[in-house]
């Protein structure tokens, strides 16, 4: 089976700094996430996927052909870049039809394309009114109108929910996920865990460049919950509720927050401690205040992968 | 799974008939949108304006200067000398450059255009709105000398539409050429007035054969070729004012034999740009246009 975008022993360096690192990917069709803090490599890897960046040593191809100087392949590919830049004095309606008409749409077809994808983004209301007037959510989504004008069968979306607000976020992801239902293969980039959870099972990790893991986000899952959790919890009577968190056989260690009047809890099966939870209260009448994990962000669980 | 070779483009619709023709056609035009849009133009018309301005004040306050003389002043030594390169520098070197620091160039990129057509693309928008500037305030210029002037229109007309075309023809070359620089140096602009300021303002300047690498010293021969430049002296006879200013043994060599021909002088200024546009095509093609990066970040 062909690879919609395949990686082979591609590295990307900018000078000294390395971009890419031997990554070797091979991304299936429908909806991939691809994963990693800031600063791992995901805008790198998409700029190298539509053939704006040259691989410093390896081979990118998409679609099965080379991606580098081959332009004509960009009619079935799209990018919603991460920049939040645009010709500014356009409107939405005259930026997603110029990008149409750049695709090489005649022009009936780039008009009746550029309606029907700003409709599909939910920026009919909007469409005439200047973009440098647009809230953030309003640009995030008539970005994503252009890159899909042209119907490209390859979409890459480099961090699109971005500074979205959660209206926005909600319909941008029901776009993605309608595309993929679609038959469309869309690589979304985040440095947001559950974003992209909600979005697809299918993940691939980058950090500092290199390919962390990549799989189901199931089993990405039970490496990150291998990772032992930090779990905060706020009560009234916090030395209680350390003395009894302490009897819990998967807590690895309590540690007393005296100045917060809560504990920070260690433990490795965070599922199962948060589900003992309820009759700490009902039966011992322990009142929990706040319950927070401040550590379940990308980041910590990126360090834990890479020193495994 | 889904092969890549069987995922279907759309859900009920085929895949859009792609005209690479319709794709040039927008970038040009998007191009010559985005220079209306800028400030650049009012800036360089007010520029332009300052021959004109200055035609105004002499005709006003000495009525003697010939306006010959005046002409030749203002429409074959300012304009050609201080004008032109600055309005090709300044629309030239921001082909790439001015779409990479507003970031927009990815919109362009994810296209199917090829590098080298998005550099041509752009720098023919370059060529049309500095020949259109030229052309419109050379026209101006000349209105302002002659208006009033007993000299009859039709022949005030054939001069001004030679002088525009010399002009076209000048400022074309110098975009090529700033724009090829503004592909080898980020530091265009700095670059680009050392090489009006030497090139074009010193070398040009001097009676050796140094001058034919500029693009004034051809510009000038095509003026000197087609166009008089005698200056009604009060003694009644005429001085040639662009063989005393432009280094040109009119005196020993009336025809000028040992310089290059017209039609030499269109042909090389043509081939130049062609060179330089082809240079710089293939250079967009070997070229990655980094918008960031994290040497950037």
């Amino acid at each position: 089976m062909t690879p919609v975008v395949a990686f082979h022993d591609v590295s990307k360096w900018y000078g000294n700094v390395i971009g890419i690192n031997k990554l070797t990917l091979a991304v299936r069709a429908g909806v991939t996430g691809l994963l990693g803090p800031n600063g791992a490599g995901k805008s790198t890897l998409l700029q190298l996927a539509t053939g704006q960046l040259k691989p410093s040593q390896g081979a990118v191809r998409v679609l099965g052909q080379p991606v580098w100087n081959n332009s004509t392949l960009n009619r079935r590919i799209g990018l919603c870049p991460e920049q939040d830049a645009f010709y500014e004095w356009m409107t939405g309606w005259d930026f997603v039809h110029t990008c149409a008409r750049l695709s090489g749409l005649a022009r009936g077809e780039a008009r009746a394309a550029a309606e029907r994808t700003i409709e599909t983004v939910g920026m009919t209301k909007h469409k005439d009114r200047a973009i440098r007037g647009y809230s953030k959510g309003m640009r995030q989504r008539i970005k994503l109108a252009q890159a899909l004008v042209h119907e490209p069968d390859v979409l890459l979306l480099d961090e699109p929910l971005t500074g979205t607000d959660p209206v926005a976020r909600r319909d941008l992801m029901d776009v993605i996920q309608r595309l993929g239902s679609e038959g469309k293969s869309v690589l979304v980039s985040s440095h947001v865990l559950h974003e992209v959870q909600s979005l697809t099972p299918s993940i691939v990790l980058l950090s500092r460049g290199r390919l962390v893991a990549e799989g189901n986000v199931r089993q990405i899952r039970e490496l990150i919950d291998e990772h032992p959790h930090q779990i905060v919890l706020h009560a009234d009577d916090y030395r209680r509720l350390a003395a009894r968190l302490l009897a819990f056989d998967d807590v690895e260690g309590v540690r007393v927050l005296g100045g917060e009047s809560g504990v920070m809890v260690e433990t490795r099966a965070p599922d199962a401690f948060y589900g003992r939870l309820p009759a700490l209260y009902l039966d011992e009448g322990l009142a929990i205040k706040a319950v927070y994990s401040d550590d379940d962000n990308l980041e910590a669980v990126f360090k834990y992968l890479v020193r495994k | 799974m889904v092969d890549a070779a069987t995922t279907t483009p759309t859900a009920g619709r085929g895949l859009p008939r792609i005209s690479r023709v319709s794709a040039f056609w927008t970038l040009y035009a998007l191009s010559l949108r985005q220079h209306l849009h800028g400030k650049r133009w009012l800036v360089m018309a007010l520029m332009f304006l300052l021959p004109v301005g200055l035609a105004v004040v002499v005709r006003l306050t000495a009525p003697d200067v010939p306006p010959e003389a005046l002409e030749f002043a203002l429409v074959m030594m300012f304009v050609p000398q201080a004008l032109l390169p600055i309005v090709a520098l300044l629309y030239a070197s921001g082909i790439i450059q001015d779409e990479q620091e507003e970031q927009t160039i990815t919109y362009l990129l994810l296209r199917p255009i090829p590098k080298w057509a998005i550099y041509t693309l752009k720098l023919l928008s370059a060529m049309t709105t500095t020949a259109a500037l030229v052309v419109v305030f050379t026209a101006l210029t000349y209105v302002a000398i002659y208006v009033g002037a007993e000299t009859p229109i039709g022949e005030v007309a054939g001069r001004c539409l030679k002088a525009a075309s010399i002009h076209a023809l000048a400022v074309i070359t110098y975009c090529s050429v700033f724009g090829l620089i503004s592909l080898l140096t980020n530091r265009v602009l700095i670059v680009g007035i050392l090489y009006t300021a030497i090139v074009e303002g010193l070398l040009a300047n001097l009676p050796f054969s140094i001058r034919l690498i500029t693009v004034i010293y051809y510009a000038r021969l095509i003026a000197y070729r087609t166009m008089t430049f005698r200056v009604p002296l009060s003694d009644g006879g005429s001085k040639d004012v662009a063989a005393e200013a432009w280094q040109l043994p009119a005196v020993s060599d009336a025809k000028l034999a040992e310089h290059p021909q017209l039609g030499t002088c269109i042909a090389v200024l043509l081939i130049a740009s062609l060179a330089c546009t082809v240079i710089a095509g293939w250079l967009c093609t070997q070229r990655e246009f980094h918008v960031k990066t994290p040497e950037k970040e």
